[in-house]
């Protein structure tokens, strides 16, 4: 009964998650509101496009009742625009994720503004980061999924031909697979407690969890028995008065 | 105040996500957590689950009713609500058990303090208690009853060395900000405080991450 699986999203779970992810769709027949768990579908009325989740808009796709638009940031334009900056602006970090969420302002059209604390609760998948309307030039967290699945099943609606998107897409994964396994530099370093990996994506952290995690925690387990002592030190140090706190810092230096 | 914060005011519920988005939303989260964080953490409050359940079994209501309806129409629909409905309960079963995966590795540690003892649902503190009875049961009559009285226990301290396990409270995770926050992380050579910015990514350890993670400004992933 229990869960055998190891702490940590495993990618069949990380690629379940994506698929709440919602797309935007162009349907192809009517199809009116169904009542689901997670609230109402829209009402389907062609030539009116619609946002639902990434598993519904598939399962409409493969019965030819609707067409899926390609998110902005998965076309070609954009893939290379990211690639230029993971390989020449900033080769050493992952690009920026996409901006926090604003909508336009309903009373003056073209000002967006950050959301409500209500709703910014929200985090991926329910972000809607894969829709028509999401900002290109930026990868979302569950961009590698996203872009595969709609490449596997809707193809065809991709605004060239799928083969260019694929090759792009490749060259991004080996880009950002090579710093994700620079980073172990970092790691290394990890004598600080705290790594950023601002960017990175849901399948790429699945990817080298257990290694990642590994190399931190092994980390830390060498470096208890020194870690233990530094504490105790600092402990010493601050009764004794802030005059210390130089000579201290020193000796870590060294 | 623009026109937003007062159309707010007139109807709180302008902007608002709607409740069922609204669960979908904790129930990944906490599943997403309770996947990733080396301890067991809290029952979600709120009736998260009474709620879920509840509409997860008027669901399987709806689909009895409506597989009698021959329509073709009908018939598409009950597709994509059998759809959802096996992904929710996949989402409801793995969290469980993996929930369970951590009873049952430390049952004695989440039996010990009253405050541990909270973390558990009703339903699981039932299960953690007659297994552990079971389990303990078993090794009197098969081994620890032909031992001498002073050495039967399970939850000894004698030598320093406490007989029950602990979950490795330190052990790193990945964290996503849900805000623009400090955070502070303890490593091996130096403690630090960095400021940083919502939906970045950081590794730390989990002892670190759990009061961001409690105060939601940030979450599992």
């Amino acid at each position: 009964m229990a869960l055998p699986l190891p702490p940590g999203l495993t990618q069949p779970e990380v690629a379940f998650l994506a698929e709440m992810e919602l797309v935007t769709i162009v349907p192809r027949q009517r199809l009116e509101s169904i009542a689901l768990l997670s609230g109402s579908t829209p009402p389907l009325r062609p030539p009116h496009r619609a946002d639902l989740p990434l598993w519904l808009a598939l399962l409409l796709k493969k019965q030819r009742r609707a067409n899926i638009v390609p998110p902005p940031w998965l076309h070609p334009t954009s893939l290379s625009e990211i690639i230029t900056r993971e390989t020449k602006d900033n080769p050493d970090a992952f690009s920026d994720p996409p901006p926090p969420i604003s909508r336009a302002h309903p009373s003056q059209p073209g000002r967006a503004r950050r959301l409500a604390e209500s709703e910014a609760g929200l985090s991926p998948p329910f972000v809607p980061s894969c829709t028509a309307e999401a900002p290109a030039g930026y990868l979302p967290y569950h961009w590698l999924e996203v872009a595969e699945a709609l490449l596997a099943h809707a193809g065809d609606d991709m605004p060239v031909a799928a083969g260019e998107v694929r090759s792009l897409l490749r060259d991004l994964v080996e880009v950002r697979a090579a710093k994700m396994r620079s980073s172990t530099g970092t790691l290394e370093m990890f004598g600080g407690g705290l790594t950023s990996l601002r960017g990175v994506g849901a399948m790429e952290l699945a990817e080298s969890r257990g290694f990642v995690l590994g190399v931190v925690d092994g980390v830390r387990k060498l470096g208890a028995s020194a870690e233990a002592t530094r504490r105790e030190e600092e402990e010493a140090g601050g009764g004794q008065g802030a005059s210390d706190d130089d000579e201290s810092d020193e000796d870590m230096g060294l | 105040m623009d026109i937003d914060d007062i159309l707010r005011e007139v109807d709180p519920t302008l902007h608002e996500v709607p409740q069922e988005k609204r669960d979908l939303q904790d129930l990944t989260r906490a599943w997403v957590a309770e996947r990733s964080a080396p301890e067991l953490l809290n029952w979600p409050s709120g009736e998260l689950f009474e709620r879920i359940n509840d509409n997860i079994k008027r669901q399987i209501e709806r689909v009895e009713e409506m597989t009698g309806d021959m329509d073709p129409k009908t018939n598409f629909a009950l597709i994509v609500i059998q759809t959802e409905l096996e992904r929710f309960k996949y989402l409801v079963r793995s969290y469980l058990r993996a929930r369970l995966a951590k009873i049952d590795r430390h049952a004695l540690h989440y039996l010990s303090t009253d405050e541990l003892r909270a973390r558990l649902s009703d339903m699981e503190l039932a299960y953690a208690t007659r297994h552990q009875a079971l389990l303990h049961n078993h090794y009197l009559s098969s081994f620890l009853s032909s031992f001498p009285p002073a050495l039967q226990n399970l939850n000894d301290t004698a030598g320093n060395i406490a007989m029950v396990d602990l979950p490795d409270l330190e052990s790193a995770v990945f964290i996503r900000l849900l805000a623009d926050s400090m955070v502070s992380g303890r490593g091996v050579d130096t403690d630090n405080t960095f400021e940083f910015q919502e939906s970045d990514i950081v590794i730390l350890r989990w002892s670190d991450a759990k009061p961001l993670i409690e105060s939601g400004r940030a979450e599992l992933v």
